[in-house]
């Protein structure tokens, strides 16, 4: 009977994955087919205004640039079918190495200020509850609301002048010491490395976070089986842990994970301030630049990555609070 | 057969003059020899760019010589002299079509496999049918004659085809794929170790390299973009740092600020027909009624303040330019016109009824767009700094940044700020013959003139490269003052010639540096193996 | 709610009222200000001066000038001025879009409805900045790319809401009966929708404003958005970002100072909005 059901499960979340990828495929490729982007020019760059016609001929010709755009559909989707998602043409790598190599960078980043954000933002939006009105919970409310006005961008670059500029507490750029390979580059290094950006993007999620927590905590405050609790004598800490926080967590735990989205979206601008060799800084070289089977391979997999973000984020709350069962949600609307 | 000398290039004062190098700050005393101190382990350079399409020479890396993991058939020495690199000889036919090639027989690839006529053959044919950014359309053949001999048949002389010897890496046809540009295996003084992509390049010193051994066993080169370069030379963790002339001011300890003389110039492109209404043959629109007119182009050439530029834009790192080959064998000295002067430019337009405020003629308004492509910050300050200096003249030049795709669709309509420069003058013929014109980018706003045609054309058939050079000098401004040049026809208002600018190491000593072309690639390591570690 | 609720809420309201009274005027002050001052400032936005490159800020130039000379304050409440005029564009359209789909969706049938959510839910699969430069890159870039590629992205969530209200208000009793009576889908669609949805688009749209705003100043910060000269806060920072090291603190902090005010202000301005007429709460 369950497995039945854990296997329809598995089912409908698989079929609703292709479909979703089968859409973002149709439309990114109708999008970047529609690009007034040359190809050729695209891929001889900078080097555009030395590369005479008939030489644009046979690049276009190398790379099948003047193929009707059904047949480019049709020959990328077979290829994406399997596994194969063309080349960059500015890497001059495959597609599927380019975004395993510039993930596995930007994961660490990505994972440190999910982390980070995550934590403050929980930790300030119960510190907000529990002072409720007053100074702690203005200063943090002031403080989410600003950081949500404000640009990621911007805070980076300010911190990249304060402390790597002025200060040279932290490294200016890249992942890794300048000059060392990567691979023999010290877990102190990374960090060192890693913190600047980390930070920077993890302002993004703690304003949602933090505000939600603290609306939740409220509730809970507010609800019969606190005011039950109390009347049994419990109060300070141990009421906070047992009976707040547990249930103030799923619903924090459930948009941490519906934040995936955004984290990864914001990492694009803080690779590119930090100069941060990740997936984020290939986005947008690959943008400038017209690398359109790396646009292409980045669209299907943020979609990816962001459908597994929401699907991790529902199995954990079920995990954490028993009463919510994934496998009796209707699926969809 | 025509015996060319490898070392026809001869060297004029003028070239003797700018490469002279300047160091802005003195380096390391001679009395730190007491006491040497080995060389670091590894030299980290950020000197350059990202290959894009990684280190394949067929494929356009090193298209402007030292390509340092491969060889080529001849190289440039400091003073730009072309001698043998892989080849020991070069002739000609008589009807300038057959180049034969002797080569060494002691070279071998960095994976022990000996360099023959087979694989100088086999990059020629690969680099021309590559479909990569090396012009080789005219190669019509290359054939190993022996082991140590190759023909390359063109199709038509080429007095220039010179150039290409020097810059065309050699590679093995054993071991030449698609990923090739990814791991190249050459015979140059150091292989290829490792591509981090998007951060370095690591290569150590070729132990059986068949000329001088260069003194560091490893390089490191960092794409760092300008700022972290900066940084990076601040921090002592780079020993050589190229950065933009703009951010080039400060002094840094420990490093010295080193600025090269190059031919990487920057200029404006007119449209130099009129807009008749007709459209290129993939229908781009050509002509603007403005520039097409010559006292336009003449009266901008002479008002715009060139050296206004150079302090004010590269913060003086750079020179005035004149044309697109200044200072090289055959720039005609002629062709430089007094500048920054604003009544002589207002009379050439009174004379020619431009009148009014903003000028106009015939109910034309002196009016046109220039185009900057979006992401050169150099550029951009040229076309804003040329439009207000243009503006005091009562024309109205309206700027747009935009992308290579956009100034691709434009260039024949729309002035651009475009930027050359090139040890090699096919660069010059391609800009000004009629032949190429709306082909690609090289003559964009389609000149035309007969004479300057007729020049160019004895320049690249001629026999000699000292004869060529006559002929390069007439079409810029020939005896009867005609030409393409800004006294004449004024083509382009070239603007500025950049100097490279580089922070080095105090103990790193780069000898003589070469005056360097248009800087993609690593222009500075065409010296590598003149430098030397000095404490 | 109850009666007892609604007449507490109500004293309350008075204070509420009053303050969000005052900084709706105090951010639409400040936002005027700054639209009178990029008019006066804007010709002098774009003007060189070779021989006054980077200056700190001084009484001549508050905001200092950019290494070709530039007036940076002048710079700045030109872009600032640009940005709202392209999030306020921006955030019609999305709007405009929202509306059109989210009531069809509520009102046709659910085969209809059912495409459109999918629509939502592709749109929403992607990070929004990796969808703003996919469109971005398909339109190309300058002004107009930049207003097509934040508008077609900020529609979705709008719709989502403005769905749900309509499904709410056609599947209510009332338009039942008013079905029934013979009136036509036009004529209940156009009465009573206009009715319910009027408030939820109104300040859903102001909402999506502060969005917009940030969003082009991404886009041309990453150098996919407006020309590269064009004073845009977001192209201001990204020259400011190339030349962190040569000192000039002015170029970072003060544009992206004025641009987080401004964004606070629109937001105020919409926060304020929705407290006064609150559409959340008309059926609480």
């Amino acid at each position: 009977m369950l497995n039945r059901r854990v296997a329809r499960f598995i089912g409908v979340r698989s079929a609703r994955l292709v479909l979703l990828l089968a859409g973002v495929a149709v439309g990114a490729f109708l999008l970047l087919e529609a690009s007034p982007l040359d190809p050729v020019d695209a891929y001889v760059g900078a080097e555009i205004a030395r590369v005479g016609p008939e030489q644009r001929a046979m690049i276009a010709e190398r790379w099948g640039f003047d193929d009707p755009a059904p047949v480019k559909f049709a020959r990328w989707i077979g290829n994406v079918a399997q596994g194969d998602l063309g080349t960059s043409s500015i890497f001059n790598a495959p597609v599927t190495e380019v975004i395993s190599t510039r993930f596995r960078t930007s994961l660490t980043l990505l994972a440190a200020a999910w982390v980070l954000s995550g934590i403050i933002g929980f930790t300030f939006g119960v510190i907000a509850a529990m002072r409720r009105d007053r100074l702690a919970d203005k200063v943090i409310r002031w403080l989410a609301y600003t950081f949500a006005s404000a640009p990621t961008f911007w805070v980076g670059l300010l911190m990249l002048a304060l402390f790597a500029v002025q200060l040279g507490w932290a490294p200016v750029c890249c992942a890794t010491p300048i000059g060392v390979d990567p691979a023999t580059a010290t877990l102190g290094q990374r960090l060192a490395h890693l913190a600047l950006p980390a930070i920077t993007l993890s302002l993004i999620g703690i304003a949602p976070i933090a505000l939600h927590t603290r609306e939740q905590v409220i509730d809970v405050l507010a609800s019969d089986h606190v005011t039950f609790a109390r009347a049994q004598g419990e109060k300070g800490w141990p009421l906070i842990r047992h009976r707040v926080l547990r249930n103030a967590a799923v619903p924090a735990f459930t948009l941490q994970f519906a934040s995936l989205s955004e984290l990864l979206g914001g990492s694009i601008l803080a690779e590119q301030v930090f100069n941060y060799p990740g997936l984020g800084r290939a986005t947008v070289e690959a943008g400038l630049r017209g690398d359109l089977p790396l646009l292409l391979g980045i669209a299907l997999f943020a979609a990816l990555f962001v459908y597994i973000g929401n699907l991790l984020g529902d199995i954990i709350a079920t995990r954490i609070d028993p009463r919510i069962s994934l496998l009796d949600r209707k699926v969809g609307s | 057969m025509l015996f060319l000398f490898v070392r026809a290039v001869r060297r004029p004062r003028i070239i003797a003059a700018i490469a002279t190098l300047t160091l802005a700050v003195t380096a390391c005393t001679t009395s730190s020899t007491d006491e040497p101190t080995a060389a670091p382990e590894s030299l980290v350079l950020a000197v350059g760019s990202e290959p894009d399409g990684g280190f394949d020479p067929t494929l356009g890396w090193g298209e402007y010589g030292s390509p340092l993991f491969q060889s080529t058939l001849l190289r440039r020495d400091s003073d730009l002299e072309l001698v043998n690199d892989l080849a020991t000889g070069v002739s000609v036919s008589d009807d300038g079509l057959i180049w034969t090639v002797t080569i060494r027989d002691d070279v071998r690839f960095h994976d022990g496999e000996p360099l023959t006529a087979h694989d100088v053959a086999f990059t020629f044919s690969a680099a021309a049918a590559s479909g990569g950014v090396i012009d080789l359309t005219d190669l019509a053949e290359a054939r190993v004659v022996d082991e140590v001999t190759v023909e390359l048949e063109l199709e038509r002389p080429r007095s220039t085809f010179i150039h290409r010897l020097a810059t065309l890496g050699i590679v093995p046809a054993h071991a030449h794929g698609d990923d090739y540009g990814r791991g190249p295996v050459g015979s140059g003084p150091f292989v290829f170790e490792r591509w981090d992509t998007g951060q370095q390049v690591v290569a150590t010193r070729y132990a059986d390299y068949h000329g001088d051994l260069p003194e560091f066993a490893r390089i490191v080169l960092l794409f760092t973009d300008a700022d972290t370069t900066l940084a990076a030379a601040r921090s002592g963790d780079v020993h050589l740092a190229s950065v933009p002339q703009t951010l080039a001011g400060d002094a840094i300890e420990g490093m010295s600020l080193i600025r090269v003389t190059s031919v990487d110039n920057r200029g404006v492109m007119f449209p130099y027909r009129p807009d008749t209404g007709e459209v290129t043959d993939d229908g781009k629109p050509i002509g603007n009624d403005v520039t097409s007119d010559l006292a336009i182009r003449q009266a901008i050439n002479v008002a715009v303040d060139r050296s206004a530029l150079v302090e004010g834009v590269l913060e003086g790192f750079g020179t005035p330019a004149y044309g697109p080959v200044d200072g090289l064998p055959w720039f005609e000295p002629a062709s430089i016109v007094a500048d920054g002067d604003l009544d002589s430019a207002a009379a050439i337009l009174e004379a020619a009824d431009w009148t009014g405020q903003p000028r106009s003629r015939d109910g034309v308004e002196a009016r046109f767009t220039l185009l900057y492509p979006g992401t050169d910050p150099v550029r951009q300050a040229l076309a804003l700094a040329f439009r207000d200096m243009v503006a005091e003249l009562g024309i109205v030049v309206d700027v747009d940044g935009v992308g290579w795709d956009i100034i691709d669709e434009r260039r024949h309509t729309d002035a651009v700020v475009f930027g050359w420069g090139s040890h090699d003058p096919t660069e010059m013929y391609n800009l000004h013959h009629s032949a190429l014109a709306g082909t690609g980018s090289f003559n964009a706003g389609f000149f035309a003139d007969d004479q300057v045609d007729t020049y160019l054309d004895l320049a690249m058939g001629a026999a000699s490269l000292d004869e060529a050079n006559v002929w390069w000098r007439a079409a810029q401004l020939d005896e009867d003052g005609h030409g393409f040049s800004a006294p004449s026809l004024a083509a382009w208002a070239w603007l500025i010639n950049l100097d490279h600018t580089y922070y080095a190491d105090e103990c790193l000593d780069l000898g003589q540096p070469q005056v360097e072309p248009h800087g993609h690639g690593w222009p500075v390591t065409a010296g590598i193996l003149d430098w030397r570690w000095v404490c | 709610m109850t009666a007892d609720t609604t007449l507490i809420t109500t004293s309350l309201d008075t204070d509420r009222r009053r303050t969000a009274l005052v900084q709706l005027t105090v951010a639409a002050i400040a936002i005027t200000l700054t639209l009178v001052a990029a008019s006066v400032l804007a010709p002098i936005a774009d003007i060189t001066d070779l021989s006054a490159r980077r200056q700190p800020p001084s009484w001549q130039h508050p905001f200092g000038t950019d290494r070709l000379g530039r007036d940076m304050l002048a710079r700045t409440v030109v872009g600032l001025r640009l940005s709202l005029g392209i999030g306020a564009l921006a955030a019609l359209i999305s709007a405009a879009i929202a509306l059109v789909i989210g009531s069809v969706a509520g009102v046709v049938g659910r085969w209809v409805d059912a495409a459109v959510s999918w629509l939502v839910d592709l749109f929403l699969s992607l990070p929004h900045l990796v969808l703003l430069i996919l469109i971005a890159v398909a339109v190309g870039r300058g002004i107009r790319g930049v207003l097509i590629a934040v508008a077609l992205t900020h529609w979705p969530t709008l719709t989502r809401v403005l769905r749900a209200e309509a499904r709410r208000v056609t599947a209510s009793e009332y338009v039942t009966v008013a079905r029934r009576l013979g009136r036509s889908e036009t004529s209940i669609a156009t009465g009573h929708l206009s009715r319910h949805l009027g408030p939820h688009l109104m300040v859903g749209t102001i909402l999506l404003f502060p969005h917009a705003i940030l969003h082009e100043a991404a886009l041309s910060f990453l150098g996919l958005g407006l020309p590269p000269h064009a004073p845009a806060i977001g192209i201001l920072l990204a020259d400011a970002m190339r030349e962190l090291s040569a000192g000039s603190w002015w170029l970072a902090l003060l544009p992206g100072l004025a641009l987080l005010l401004v964004v606070k202000a629109v937001d105020a301005i919409g926060q304020q909005i929705r407290a006064l007429t609150d559409p959340w709460s008309v059926h609480a």
